[in-house]
């Protein structure tokens, strides 16, 4: 199983590429934010452009599929029976509600399949 | 402790899913004038190859019957053409096709807006915009698994056009609807007068239109 491990912004980071056959899932996260000095709020974001199709648009999507709050200076840890269900379509994306800066400072890991 | 399995007193064999070198296919006289290279005629399997294929459509779910992809098998440059019927008269594609599990329904037309799988009495006919009659007549991802895809049909040159219709299910935002093709190209050489034992043998190719007493 794959992981990456990014740092959290307040723009998408991106996890996991869009695959033409595959749906991406989510199996582990670990979102460390003990060198944070804001609480976070985590989510993971579904990024795809629909496919054409008779009375639906092709406008490109950003869908939040999954979201925890992670206290300053706390770490958690997600497995597989806590992201049941969490699957994007396209790419996996991960976003903060707060900004790194300084000593302001959370990594995000994720574990994910392509299915 | 030691065990000696007895010897089984019959083995099942399991016919392979696709047409194999050396087989028999017949074109039955159903088929219409228009194939008259095929229609009423006996073919050798001199070769086979098996393609393999991915297709998949992100959709969205819409009002009752109101948003829904056409895929058509046919050849061109159509935005809703995937171009993969035969271009010579001595090919015959036979295709298996898989869903990955998701909440689609798909329906399927041959020609165009002709339903495969209508009933008799009036207007039962897949309706997408029906709730009740959206059902009928849908192949759903559990009857044609990806891994054991159990839809199959038989592709000739300039067969009219084969319509998979793809539509999701209320109650999702969008769905990925991902399926697995396996085209098996084979090379078909003419038998020009075959033997009755070769035309029991033959496995027969009906003309589409038998599917509609």
């Amino acid at each position: 199983m794959p992981s990456r491990v990014v740092t959290a912004l307040i723009t998408n980071v991106v996890i996991a590429a869009e695959r033409e056959n595959a749906v991406v899932l989510a199996k582990s996260m670990t979102i460390d934010n003990q060198g944070g000095t804001s609480n976070r709020i985590i989510s993971i974001q579904d990024v795809f452009t629909p496919s054409t199709s008779y009375g639906g648009t092709v406008t490109p999507q950003d869908i939040e599929r999954f979201k925890t709050t992670v206290l300053a200076g706390d770490i958690i840890t997600l497995n597989e029976e806590d992201l049941k269900g969490v699957k994007c379509l396209g790419a996996m994306y991960v976003l903060s509600d707060v900004a790194d800066a300084g000593a302001d400072r959370c990594y995000v890991t994720v574990g994910y399949e392509h299915e | 402790m030691l065990e000696l399995q007895p010897k089984p007193q019959f083995s099942v064999v399991i016919p392979p899913k696709l047409l194999q070198e050396g087989y028999l296919v017949h074109f039955d006289s159903d088929w219409p004038s228009t194939h008259d290279a095929i229609r009423e005629k006996t073919f050798r399997i001199d070769a086979v190859n098996q393609v393999p294929y991915d297709l998949s459509y992100i959709l969205p779910t819409g009002a009752v019957g109101t948003i829904y992809r056409d895929v058509d098998f046919s050849n061109g440059s159509g935005g809703f053409q995937e171009s993969i019927y035969p271009t010579k008269q001595n090919s015959l594609f036979e295709v298996l096709l898989g869903f990955k599990p998701g909440n689609f329904l798909s329906h399927w037309y041959i020609p165009a807006g002709k339903s495969v799988h209508a009933l008799e009495y009036a207007q039962m006919y897949p309706d997408l915009t029906d709730t009740k009659r959206q059902y009928l007549g849908s192949r759903q991802p559990k009857d044609s698994p990806y891994d054991d895809p159990r839809i199959k049909f038989y592709l000739v040159k300039d067969l009219a056009p084969l319509i998979m219709r793809l539509y999701v299910l209320p109650g999702v935002n969008f769905e990925k609807i991902v399926m697995g093709l396996t085209i098996n190209k084979c090379l078909m050489r003419l038998i020009e007068a075959p033997t009755e034992d070769q035309l029991l043998k033959a496995k027969v190719i009906r003309y589409y239109d038998y599917l509609r007493w």
